[in-house]
């Protein structure tokens, strides 16, 4: 018997450019009900909630006090992350594995149709040295792009064949935000937005929520069915100051990466991992994020890309959804990963599962030019 | 029902940052002497801009100073064709400048460069190329108090 939490179902909302037709709150419910409803659990069992979320981007100051009750939590222990959905599961784990719970409800979302995401980014950085010096998060991400591709000789056709990539794999998910492919002279042809970044280099704004159910490892024991487990989890921050931090490398992705490897004992990333489904908030990003995951060497995450191997016929298919490059709901992104991981070795994923996953890794980030990182494993 | 409403909304909050000992003595530095002065570890020696009373891989407080270059070399950059909310109008470029003598980068403009063609503006602004501190007239003692400025346009 495991001695691993395991993971009993996902809630999704679609996701889409603006949910005008849901307030926050109904959009936050539609998730953890989808959630309870796929575990076959009443609400009543559940005796932990975490709630990830950003009060600056839910418009409202300290948000989880209006929030918790649609997520499930009236007169629960709700607690709250505010880094990356994906930090949720990370801190419901950790209470599971102490003991003192049994089921934990994680829950995340984001409206980015009602925010200012610019205004919010740019006074995410300190009022000293950074605001006021015209950055937000797509010229940070600009920055680290550009750093990353001068030190390795990457050209452009690399990245775009990131977006084509995505872009395709999204087109098969139901649940995509952007379901349409997109062309290498698309890529080339969309407008730049911060040198070297071009439109579609970027992620989009979104609109979703999504849960996830959590079971100790001593109540996952008694459950009849198999159930998806959390073979192994780490988690890591860099520097804040872009100016300390090796922009073309993730020592912080290395990091976490190598604790959840370690933990889920998995030696060869690439031979043993079914799927991924990473925080690509930029094409440069994924790219960045195989040589933290340790998928490749420094510098060769260009030659995953021109071989194919990130593609869903590739031996390491790379977010088989389509990815934050098809849908972005900013805070909750990281969670969405991990429920989209889970739908592959849960063999959930319908028009985009990957056939006979059992081993699935995801990765959440946060900050400017993922300045902390987040790794997930996922086993049947 | 088709047709769902909508509120508008938004929040106009005020702070008073307090700037601290080390923040204060650099940008007394920026303002008084027209000089960038910057912290450096006892422990590792890493020269830090932007200046902090700390280091973070070392954990122990800084109390030396020293004064760095005028000149330095472009470790990042962007230029910014579109406008953003919040940020300043297009175009504009930034760059992480590793300025001579200091052991990190620090953003800030880059002034005297054509941003008409992008293109042409990135191939002058590339990584490893040389710029100049540039002082304002006028300083308030903020980091706008300068910019940068290659050294062949």
């Amino acid at each position: 018997m495991s001695d691993k939490v395991a993971i009993l179902g996902v809630g999704m909302t679609k996701i889409d450019s603006a949910k005008k037709d849901q307030k926050l709150d109904d959009m936050v419910f539609e998730a953890a009900s989808k959630a309870l409803a796929q575990a076959s659990l009443d609400r009543e069992e559940i005796d932990s909630v975490v709630i990830a979320a950003c009060d600056e981007l839910d418009g409202r100051c300290i948000s989880s006090m209006l929030l918790a009750m649609p997520a499930g939590a009236y007169l629960k222990d709700e607690i709250k992350v505010t880094d990356d959905g994906s930090y949720g599961v990370i801190l419901a784990a950790m209470r599971l594995m102490t003991g003192l719970f049994d089921l934990s409800l994680v829950v995340s979302w984001c409206k980015t149709s009602e925010a200012p995401l610019s205004d919010v980014m740019s006074m995410r950085w300190d009022p000293f040295y950074h605001r006021g010096i015209g950055m937000n998060h797509i010229t940070a991400a600009a920055l680290m792009a550009g750093a990353y591709a001068e030190r390795h000789g990457i050209s452009s056709d690399i990245p775009a064949k990131v977006v084509v990539k995505n872009r395709r794999n999204g087109s098969r998910n139901l649940n995509a935000h952007l379901r349409t492919p997109v062309t290498m002279g698309e890529v080339r042809l969309s407008p730049r937005v911060s040198w070297p970044l071009r439109a579609l280099d970027c992620a989009p704004e979104s609109d979703g929520a999504c849960a996830l159910i959590l079971a100790s490892p001593r109540r996952a024991k008694k459950l009849k069915r198999d159930a998806v487990r959390l073979a192994g989890f780490g988690w890591a921050a860099d520097s804040y100051y872009l100016g300390e931090r090796m922009l073309w490398d993730s020592p912080s992705l290395r990091i976490a990466a190598g604790k959840a490897y370690g933990m889920a004992k998995i030696k060869e990333p690439v031979a043993e991992i079914d799927a991924a489904e990473i925080s690509d908030f930029t094409s440069y990003h994924e790219l960045l994020a195989y040589e933290g995951l340790g998928f490749c060497g420094s510098g060769q995450a260009q030659d995953l890309i021109r071989e194919g191997i990130t593609a869903r016929e590739g031996g390491l298919p790379v977010n088989p959804s389509g990815g934050l490059l098809c849908s972005n709901p900013f805070t909750a992104a990281g969670l969405f990963r991990i429920c989209e991981a889970f739908l592959q070795v849960a063999g959930k994923a319908g028009d985009h599962q990957i056939r006979g996953a059992t081993k699935a890794l995801a990765q959440g980030s946060a900050g400017f030019c993922a300045q902390g990182n987040a790794v997930f494993v996922l086993t049947q | 029902m088709k047709e769902m409403m909508t509120l508008k909304g938004g929040w106009n909050v005020k702070y008073n940052y307090a700037v601290g000992p080390t923040g204060t003595r650099f940008f007394k530095a920026l303002k008084g002497e027209a000089k960038i002065i910057a912290p450096k570890c006892p422990k590792c020696g890493l020269v830090m801009l932007p200046p902090r009373s700390f280091c973070e891989r070392c954990f122990v407080p800084i109390d030396e100073w020293v004064e760095v270059g005028m000149e330095g070399t472009i470790q990042a950059f962007t230029v910014v064709p579109v406008k953003f909310e919040s940020l300043p109008d297009p175009p504009y470029a930034i760059a992480y400048v590793l300025l001579d003598g200091a052991g990190t980068a620090m953003v800030n403009f880059v002034k005297n460069v054509d941003l008409s063609d992008l293109r042409k503006a990135a191939k002058k602004l590339a990584i490893g190329k040389r710029v100049r501190v540039v002082f304002e007239k006028k300083r308030k003692g903020t980091i706008h108090d300068f910019h940068y400025e290659l050294l062949k346009p």
